[in-house]
């Protein structure tokens, strides 16, 4: 019996050995990730997390192609131009429902990514800011990056406001999951004025705590006092426009001049089509950088022409290659512009050309051909598919030092720029227009409408003619509408003005025009058609839909936007 | 075989310096106490009424100790005096006898499906006459007959119960998925593997090759609790094969298979998607006409051929791929043994080739085997498995998925090659005609993979039926993978100017890149389990308890470069020398358990069943104090034909009535779930001057669950099994589960306003948390029948399983549709609008609700709220996911003199799958569509208008609709094989024991309604590599 004992000893002796019992056998460490006590125990983490907050999560497929988004849409496949009179996207990508008014709660297309990204981004803001009075850090610092959060915060209530109208406000709690998701205060959307309200009062906020300059301590890509003053602007003058009408024009003067009188910004002179491939620069006021690995879409691979590679993504329109004036000032429908229709992209807006390719246009080396038979960019050329629908190829933002055929992870380098100063300028010019008429320095200020206007027409590169004097105030708002049209194309801000000025109702309802080409011989004749069957604008799309889930998940309580 | 040698010394050398001291310590220990007690060696000889029987096992009762008849059914064996022998084998009745001294003389009556045979369940065996459980059980000599060499592919249609679904079949991931008795939690459902005792070993089950394969068993009930925390899904127990006493038998076989895809959609040709073109562009402008691509001459052109470099007509799948493609296996077998040392050893060698054109795909796969059991003493008894093999997978730079979604969107009006012979830009620079091979270069993926089992067996002779069992086993892997692409031309032909046009495509910035990584996998198991197993009359009892503990680790490393200055040196050293150039990852992954468990069998007389088993299972996904769980299952049988009042019953052979309930669990969930996670990112770029870099960024990805917990299933099961007529055994089971606590992220019923929104194709933020509850239940049926009839043998048995799920909680939107709602319903439904049928003119439009904008060719989508309108309220369920409720099988075999045949057929029904091609002026059409498409020209078209793609077309993806759910619904050869034995005098001649040829065949054919692609895959867009049909020839023989 003993060597059995031994031996059931010995045996339980082995077992212990080899499974050695250890107490926190079943604790693991993470490696790859940090519990939030870190993050907030140091506070060098914690400002990493702070910087992140300038960039989003994507909520759909083909959206943050390269990088996540930041706020609005920025570079992407199909660009937020392909919603308006400015553009089409060749291959649809859930554009065209926007473009056919067929936007609905459950079929919000591209246009579905903003709200959910917005309220997770003001969450994440939330959790730093509830947070912030726990770290061991300077109060200086503290109040830059409370400053700058807040900012980030307004931002993404800005995304919301000029998609939405009024919104949720969150308040500055982070939420989890033991918290009560239902709770009926998460459903009430305040009114329109209560939202712009409450995002400029945390924009003076944000103006107050951030350094007017990026420097080191700084770095290009954060936010400025600028910043932070000229979206202040920018809701200013949308809560002054007819579509919201909650504001006054002369705060929106105000607004803009607070920018104007930093004495910091004022247009790039090296060159339109320059501004949009270089990051620092003095007209810039916000922007996102971009870099190796971490890049946007490949821009010139995804709207080059088809010989070249390219996919023709998002396609100017007839509509807007119309607006464009001849380069005496005159629209192409004044008999006196000397407009000539057999051809009819010589002596325009120089902006024109930065803008938009067309049928004889240079590009990398080689002529644009999208006339019929035979051109290469037509659909007589190869890889036939991807020819424009519309003619026309999209020319900004595309950098010719960058490779347009594979290219993979060697371009999508350009700032997606936020803000610039010739937004700022024309945001004072139609306030102060609204407000004092053309040719009057508002109080405060040292610009007329007018002379705001011409900065932008008379820099180098750009070379229009100054707005005559004695323009009405209607005269000035067209003349204004015309400027922001041509000067911020495919800067995502169409979409918006024609929805606040209320004129959507007629350029959204236009038909998506695009040009056929005909060469014969020697000579090209050049007819109009639509690029695109189908667009159409209803009063509902003034505002997009909140997305059906959203609806859903707060048990109908959330408002929808009327109409829909 | 080199290659076979040195990875059995790398993977056999390294892990074993850990746990070799403690198994050399109880070696030691163990041998210092031998005693040894008398034996004798019993021989004899077993017969049946057609002469003597090999192959039947000879037990010594009561202890380990076996023998196996062998060709003249004779047998040694030692064994104590007055032991009692035990005698099985498959094909008859268990008979007992004592030894007598001198030979014995055994005679085994026929008794189909032997109440006898010993099955592998959890931690032990138990006699088929016993079991209390639902187990389904497959041999390895039934495994080999499926020419298809991934081992889960052969088990379909085997039995009931187990659901298999064959999504590809590209060389290297041709596996089936595995599910037992369906969907039953919206959390993951893969079925644990057990091989030779270790749970979860890491090398899985598909790569195992099946020559070695002893048996498998698969716990589909209760059963299945005593693996507690990861039972729920059931478990599947592979046992491999071991040496038995007797000659070495060296056993060797070798197949070729011709594998070809079993369905390849039909694309348009070329005038049709020419005219496909001119549709779409009509579509988009109405003023522009009927002809704005091409025009009508064009069309003749692509049509007559009279122009190949201008209007080709190209098949891509024709011309990237190969009829038929090879494969083949070889694999050479020792196994013998003397009383003391028994041992099974093997090699194999797998081979397969993709079916690409001049392809670079390929699959090798080097295995081997050696199955060493000792007796060291009476009652000291020593195990060692090692197993390892090599994976070589290679592949092209370009992925299977890249290559078969560029076949089918490449447009039949491109040439694949020139008639020059220089390639062409595909679609958007994908030809892959180009791609399928090394062109754009090679993506090797070897990996290695090692398992070692060191048992030990004490048997406490003090006390009668007690003794000690332990293990230790080291898994591991090694992958590598290595994908070095390089840039090479493509051209397009201008016709107006004659110049060809090169592009560069592959590679990265028109020069070479490399990526690189490794992932390391180890685990150790360690398991120690105290048995006890006596009979006091007629009351036996067998039980045990045990300890076991695991630990996994995984370490990666990954390293990229680009910009090589040339494409001749692939190496990490030789990249490009910018920082921008060069880019490393790591990550490592750390995961331990810890398990007490425990088990009770009694039985009366083997009349009165009962079993009861508890695991307690601790792991280091969940946090303290919500660590454990206790998983206890009961299972009771009562064999009704052994009641006195039965045996008059002369038709019942056996009838037993069996139940079980039990609690199991599922822990696959990812770690550290009870924490707020925040990593760091890479995406935010901020500047000084014009320094630019990525500044450290960090975000939240997981908010923390602090209660996380086991998910947990509750299966009940009742059956009635038996033997009629001697020739039919038949077995009815009607099963239920519930899971709750299922485990699952909270997606719908979170406002976004909570900013508590989950990423898009990422991780959710949310956690998974315990709340979804599903009921599944079903019938599982089997009946089968066999016969002898003088030298034909055959049998037939059908299979059933009906499986079906219904959701009782699942995270919806609070104000979600009652019809829309997935509660209630079954799990994996599809949300779709009901397609009614097409609209053929405007007249039709306008007495219909239609969307805005509707034109004649569009899908009538129905107004199922009857409110005028179509909107996202008129979707419904659909009635199916795409796992089948209900699946069944037929297999068939007979055999005659030399001759045999056997054949598994393979069905399913009540299944859906969704395929939306990814068609337009993005790819080609489907030619059932193409060809049925509804159009001007064709308005009694039976498919709807093309549009410019089908993902944002009114008729597709921007209203998903039935149009494109597929009754998924199949019969399907699944294999068949027809054998030749060579007898007689040319066997002895040869000095083989046995010498077979055979043909068969795995997938030969299909019966379904699904028109396009094979029905048994799930890819939404159907961009798959396709399912494989094989045709092998094959020789077997033994010496």
């Amino acid at each position: 019996m003993k060597t059995i004992f031994r031996n059931i000893f010995y045996t339980a002796f082995f077992a212990t050995a080899i499974t050695s019992c250890k107490k926190d056998f079943l604790t693991v460490q993470p490696t790859d990730r940090l519990p939030q006590e870190y993050i907030l125990a140091d506070s060098s983490l914690y400002e990493d997390y702070v910087v992140a907050r300038y960039v989003g999560i994507r909520l759909q497929d083909k959206e943050g192609d390269g990088t996540n988004p930041g706020f609005g849409r920025g570079f992407e496949y199909a660009m937020w131009s392909s919603l308006t009179d400015e553009s089409i996207y060749n291959n649809d990508d859930n554009t065209w429902l926007v473009q056919k008014g067929l936007l609905a709660p459950e079929n919000t297309g591209i246009a579905g990514t903003i709200w959910g990204r917005s309220y997770r981004g003001i969450r994440d803001c939330n959790f730093a800011i509830s947070t912030i009075a726990k770290v061991n850090m300077s109060a200086p610092r503290k109040a830059r990056l409370m400053a700058e959060l807040k900012f980030i915060r307004a931002f993404r209530y800005h995304d919301l406001i000029r998609n939405y109208g009024g919104v949720i406000l969150m308040g500055d709690s982070a939420y989890n999951l033991t918290d009560n998701l239902q709770d009926d205060a998460f459903f009430k959307r305040a009114s329109l004025k209560e939202s712009i309200d409450y995002a400029v009062a945390q924009l003076d906020d944000a103006a107050n705590g951030l350094p007017l300059n990026n420097d080191d301590a700084w770095l290009l890509g954060r936010a400025t006092k600028g910043a932070a003053l000229a979206l202040k602007s920018r809701l200013l003058l949308y809560a002054a426009s007819p579509l919201y009408g909650t504001g006054t024009w002369q705060a929106a003067v105000t607004a803009a001049q607070a920018v104007i009188g930093l004495n910091k910004y004022s247009l790039y002179t090296g060159g339109y089509s320059n501004l949009f491939l270089i990051n620092d620069n003095k007209e810039t006021i916000f922007e996102r950088l971009y870099t190796k690995n971490a890049n946007h879409t490949h821009l010139e691979i995804a709207n080059g022409p088809n010989s070249y590679g390219g996919w023709g993504g998002n396609l100017p329109l007839q509509n807007l290659v119309d607006d464009y004036q001849m380069n005496n000032g005159k629209a192409i429908t004044d008999p006196t512009s000397g407009y000539d229709a057999n051809n009819p992209y010589v002596g325009r807006d120089n902006r024109f050309y930065a803008t938009i390719l067309y049928n004889g246009a240079t590009y990398r080396g080689n002529t644009i051909e999208t006339f019929t038979p035979g051109g290469k960019d037509s659909k007589d050329g190869p890889d036939n598919w991807n020819t424009s629908k519309t003619g026309y190829y999209l020319k900004k933002y595309m950098n010719d030092a960058y490779p347009l055929q594979n290219p993979w992870g060697n371009a999508g380098f350009q700032p997606w720029i936020y803000i610039r100063y010739a937004e700022i300028l024309l945001n004072f010019a139609e306030a102060a227009n609204e407000a004092y008429g053309p040719d009057v320095v508002p109080p405060g200020s040292t610009l007329t409408a007018r002379a705001a206007v011409n900065l932008i027409r008379e820099r180098p590169s750009v070379g229009m003619p100054d707005l005559p004097a004695g323009l009405s105030q209607a005269q000035m708002r067209t003349a204004i509408q015309y400027e922001r049209r041509v000067e911020l194309a495919f800067e995502e801000h169409r979409f918006y003005d024609v929805r606040r000025w209320k004129i959507a109702d007629v350029t959204e309802n236009k038909p998506a025009g695009g040009v056929t080409v005909i060469k014969n011989g020697s000579n090209f004749t050049y007819a109009t058609k639509v690029a695109l069957d189908g667009r159409h604008f209803e009063t509902k799309n003034y505002w997009l839909p909140i997305p059906r889930t959203e609806i859903q998940a707060s048990n109908n309580k959330i408002q929808q936007n009327s109409g829909y | 075989m080199r290659q076979i040698l040195q990875l059995t010394c790398r993977a056999a050398c390294y892990p074993f310096y850990r746990i070799a001291p403690p198994l050399f310590l109880l070696a030691f220990l163990l041998f210092s106490n031998l005693t040894l007690f008398a034996q004798t060696a019993v021989t004899g000889r077993v017969m049946a009424s057609d002469g003597p029987v090999a192959g039947v096992t000879v037990t010594v009762k009561g202890t380990q100790t076996t023998a196996v008849t062998d060709a003249a059914g004779k047998f040694s064996i030692q064994a104590p005096e007055k032991a009692i022998l035990v005698f099985t084998h498959v094909n008859y009745k268990a008979e007992e006898m004592t030894v007598t001294g001198g030979n014995m003389e055994v005679t085994l009556s026929s008794a189909n499906n032997s109440m006898s045979e010993v099955i592998v369940v959890g931690y032990n065996t138990t006699k088929k006459a016993t079991l209390t459980g639902s187990v389904s059980v497959v041999k390895g000599a039934d495994l080999v007959k499926s020419p298809q060499a991934n081992v889960s592919n052969s088990l379909a249609g085997r039995f009931s119960g187990v659901i298999l679904n064959n999504r590809s079949g590209e060389p290297g991931y041709d596996g089936s998925g595995i599910t037992v008795r369906g969907l039953a939690t919206t959390g993951n459902n893969d079925v644990l593997v057990v091989v030779d005792g270790v749970p979860g070993q890491i090398g899985g089950l598909e790569r195992l090759n099946p020559n070695d394969i002893e048996s498998i068993s698969v716990l589909k009930d209760a059963s299945a609790a005593i693996y507690g925390s990861r039972a729920a899904n059931g478990v599947i127990l592979v046992t491999t094969k071991r040496g038995k006493t007797g000659k070495p038998t060296i056993s060797a076989s070798y197949n070729h298979g011709f594998s070809s895809p079993t369905r390849l959609p039909e694309m348009a040709d070329a005038k049709t998607y020419a005219a496909i073109s001119n549709e779409i562009a009509y579509y988009n402008n109405k003023a522009g006409g009927m002809n704005q691509q091409y025009s009508d001459a064009e069309i003749q052109k692509f049509a007559d051929g009279s122009d190949p470099l201008n209007y080709p007509n190209t098949n891509w799948a024709k011309t990237t791929l190969k009829n038929s493609t090879g494969q083949d296996q070889a694999n050479v077998s020792v196994a013998g043994g003397s009383d003391n040392i028994r041992y099974y050893l093997s090699s194999g060698l797998l081979s397969q080739d993709g079916l690409y054109k001049n392809g670079a795909n390929k699959y090798n796969q080097y295995s081997f085997r050696s199955n060493i059991d000792a007796s060291i003493t009476k009652d000291f008894k020593v195990s060692l498995y090692l197993s390892g093999r090599e994976e070589d997978r290679q592949f092209p730079a370009s992925s299977s998925s890249d290559i078969f979604r560029s076949i089918y969107r490449a447009y039949s009006t491109i040439p694949a090659f020139y008639p020059n012979g220089l390639p062409s830009g595909g679609i958007e620079g994908n030809n892959p005609a180009v791609m399928a091979t090394n062109a754009g270069g090679l993506n090797r993926n070897p990996g290695q993979v090692f398992n070692g089992i060191l048992k030990g067996s004490y048997n406490i002779s003090a006390i009668k039926g007690l003794s000690v069992d332990a293990f230790a086993a080291v898994d591991k892997s090694w992958y590598f993978n290595k994908t070095f692409a390089t840039p090479y031309l493509l051209y397009s032909y201008n016709k107006n100017t004659d110049i060809y046009t090169s592009r560069i495509v592959g590679g990265n910035n028109n020069a070479a890149s490399l990526n690189e990584s490794q992932k390391n996998q180890t685990q150790l198991t360690t398991n120690i389990r105290l048995n006890y197993a006596n009979s006091f009359g007629q009351h036996n009892f067998n039980a045990f308890v045990g300890y076991e503990q695991s630990e996994l680790k995984r370490d990666s490393l990954g390293a990229s470069r680009i910009n090589f200055p040339t494409p001749l040196t692939p190496e990490l050293t030789q990249g490009g020398t910018l920082a921008t150039d060069r880019d490393n990852g790591g990550n490592s992954y750390h995961y331990t358990r810890k398990s007490y468990l425990g088990k009770l069998s009694y039985n009366y007389a083997e009349k009165y069943l009962f079993d009861a088993q508890l695991r307690i299972d601790g792991s280091s996904t969940f946090p303290a104090g919500h660590r454990y769980g206790y998983f206890p299952s009961f299972s009771a049988g009562w064999r009704i034909s052994n009641e006195s009042f039965m045996h008059n019953v002369a038709f019942i052979n056996d009838l037993k009535l069996r139940g079980s309930y039990g609690m199991l669990g599922n822990d696959n969930v990812a770690l550290f779930q009870y924490l707020n996670n925040y990593t760091f990112n890479t995406q935010v770029v901020l500047a000084s001057g014009t320094a630019i870099g990525i500044a450290p960024a960090i975000d939240l990805t997981k908010l923390a669950n602090k209660q996380i917990h086991w998910e947990e299933a509750r299966k009940t099961d009742i059956a009635l099994e038996g033997i009629l007529f001697n020739d039919i055994n038949f077995e009815f089971i009607y099963f239920r589960q519930q899971r709750s606590n299922i485990l699952a992220a909270r997606n719908a019923s979170i406002p976004n306003v909570t900013g508590i929104v989950n990423p898009y194709g990422s991780d959710p933020l949310v956690p998974s948390e315990n709340i979804g509850k599903v009921n599944s239940n079903g019938l599982e049926a089997t009946l089968g029948y066999n016969n002898r009839k003088g030298k034909l043998h055959y049998g037939a048995s059908g299979n059933f399983t009906y499986a079906k799920s219904k959701i009782v909680f699942i995270d919806e939107a609070p104000a979600v549709l009652s019809y829309q709602k997935q509660t209630g319903k079954p799990l994996n439904t599809y949300l779709l609008y009901n397609a009614t049928g097409i609209f053929h003119s405007t007249d039709e439009i306008a007495k219909y609700p239609h969307l805005d904008g509707a034109q004649p060719g569009d899908l009538i989508l129905q107004d199922y709220n009857n409110d005028g309108k179509i909107t996202a309220d008129d979707q419904v369920r659909s009635k199916y996911g795409n796992i089948p409720q209900i699946t069944y099988g037929i297999l068939l075999n007979a055999d005659y003199k030399s001759f045999d045949i056997s054949v598994v057929f393979a069905g399913q029904t009540h299944v859906s799958q969704f395929v939306l091609p990814e068609s337009g002026t993005v790819g080609n059409f489907y030619s059932s569509w193409a060809d049925n498409r509804w159009s001007p020209a064709n308005p009694n078209g039976s498919y709807p208008r093309v549009d410019t793609r089908t993902s944002a077309s009114v008729n597709g993806g921007q209203y998903p609709n039935t149009f494109w759910l597929n009754n998924a619904s199949f019969l399907r050869l699944k294999n068949i094989e027809l054998g030749y034995n060579v007898t007689g005098s040319t066997l002895s001649k040869l000095k083989m024991q046995s010498l077979r040829v055979y043909l068969s065949a795995f997938n030969l054919f299909t019966i379904t309604k699904v028109k396009d692609y094979d029905p048994e895959g799930s890819n939404y867009s159907g961009q798959f590599y396709p399912q494989q049909r094989i045709v092998n020839l094959g020789v077997a023989l033994q010496f």
